[in-house]
């Protein structure tokens, strides 16, 4: 794939998920919003060097054309491991609202929380 | 305010910022890329490292702080997971029903593949130095041969067959001590912490890679213990598969 393309998908990638983010009140959606900024980070660090043309990083004598970056690719496993911890995690604490409020609309848990405050 | 100007701010703040970004991407932003000099540097590491695969010469070799720590924030994430459901209300962690009857075809097929994917699993854990792979992967890989498993013949029978929850944790812990170890015991010899203690060897043999292939292992056993440690406490407090 071309790296352009590449980093155009995930800047588009990258807003939706913003926006679900912002915009959507389920915590649920919110999450895979989250999941899709993440997502889209990944893709840009890949698509830095992304060309068809050159060599994957493995230091092989079959592969005569320039290799490609490294370190991005390094960086991503990183990004993807957190990625899942922070999911997880959040999916807990999700879990864990609804048990307690029965709703995953985060302003109704809000009021919920004030109402048990007075 | 009103909600709909809230909103349509919101939103023109955002397309402002991605905007910014595509700005700072296109024109501020110079990238070397293939073939420059920073690439023929992690070339040279990978081979004074005595690996084939690049990018692990970077997170086990050059940068395997990074690694370390990512693994610390994974075992947290794990261990919150565990924590935050273990507390579960009462009634829901009751054993789910046991889905093996709903299709033998599904269940036979889960059984048959089980034992070849964790063996791939295995394969990328122990070839991370040589092919695409590595600790992470081989470790997810596997982990998701017993979700698949755990999704056709129920998740009871899967955990029943493995070791007890609290000798997986103590295996996953101990992979995770060892690895600290690993990295402090150079220490011991007058050498800087997360030196290679064990020799390069001939590149694309086995045994090569210095301490990226026992690191790999280590991490396989870490990363698939706490993956289905994770799925297995979802689908407990679920109760549904």
């Amino acid at each position: 794939m071309n790296g352009s393309i590449g980093i155009i998908v995930a800047i588009s990638l990258f807003g939706v998920g913003t926006l679900g983010l912002i915009l959507r009140r389920d915590l649920v959606i919110k999450l895979l919003a989250l999941g899709l900024v993440n997502t889209s980070a990944i893709l840009c660090l890949l698509s830095l060097d992304s060309q068809a043309t050159s060599a994957p990083p493995l230091l092989v004598p079959a592969y005569t054309q320039q290799m490609i970056d490294p370190l991005p690719q390094a960086l991503v496993l990183s990004a993807i491991v957190i990625n899942f911890a922070i999911l997880a995690l959040a999916l807990v604490f999700v879990m864990r609202i609804v048990e307690q409020y029965h709703t995953l609309d985060p302003q109704r848990v809000e009021h919920e929380v004030e109402e048990e405050r007075r | 305010m009103n909600r709909s100007i809230r909103r349509s701010l919101y939103i023109t703040s955002i397309f402002a910022l991605v905007g910014a970004f595509c700005a700072i991407v296109w024109h501020g932003f110079t990238y070397a890329g293939a073939g420059s000099a920073s690439v023929q540097r992690w070339i040279e590491t990978a081979t004074l490292l005595g690996t084939r695969n690049v990018v692990s010469s970077i997170y086990l070799g050059t940068r395997f702080l990074d690694s370390v720590l990512e693994l610390l924030v994974f075992a947290v994430a794990v261990l919150g997971v565990r924590h935050f459901l273990d507390e579960t209300a009462p009634g829901s962690t009751a054993e789910p029903p046991d889905p093996s009857s709903e299709s033998h075809v599904v269940s036979a097929a889960a059984r048959l593949m089980l034992p070849i994917v964790v063996l791939l699993g295995l394969y990328l854990a122990v070839h991370g130095h040589l092919s695409p792979g590595g600790g992470f992967s081989g470790g997810v890989v596997a982990a998701s041969g017993l979700l698949m498993a755990a999704i056709a013949i129920g998740s009871a029978p899967v955990s029943r067959r493995l070791a007890p929850p609290t000798a997986l944790e103590r295996i996953e812990w101990s992979a995770m001590l060892l690895i600290l170890a690993l990295v402090v015991a150079p220490v011991a010899i007058s050498l800087p912490p997360f030196s290679p203690l064990l020799p390069a060897g001939t590149v694309g043999r086995l045994a090569s890679g210095g301490n990226v292939l026992p690191y790999n292992l280590l991490i396989a056993i870490k990363v698939f213990i706490g993956s289905w440690t994770v799925v297995q406490q979802f689908l407990r407090h679920r109760g549904g598969i």
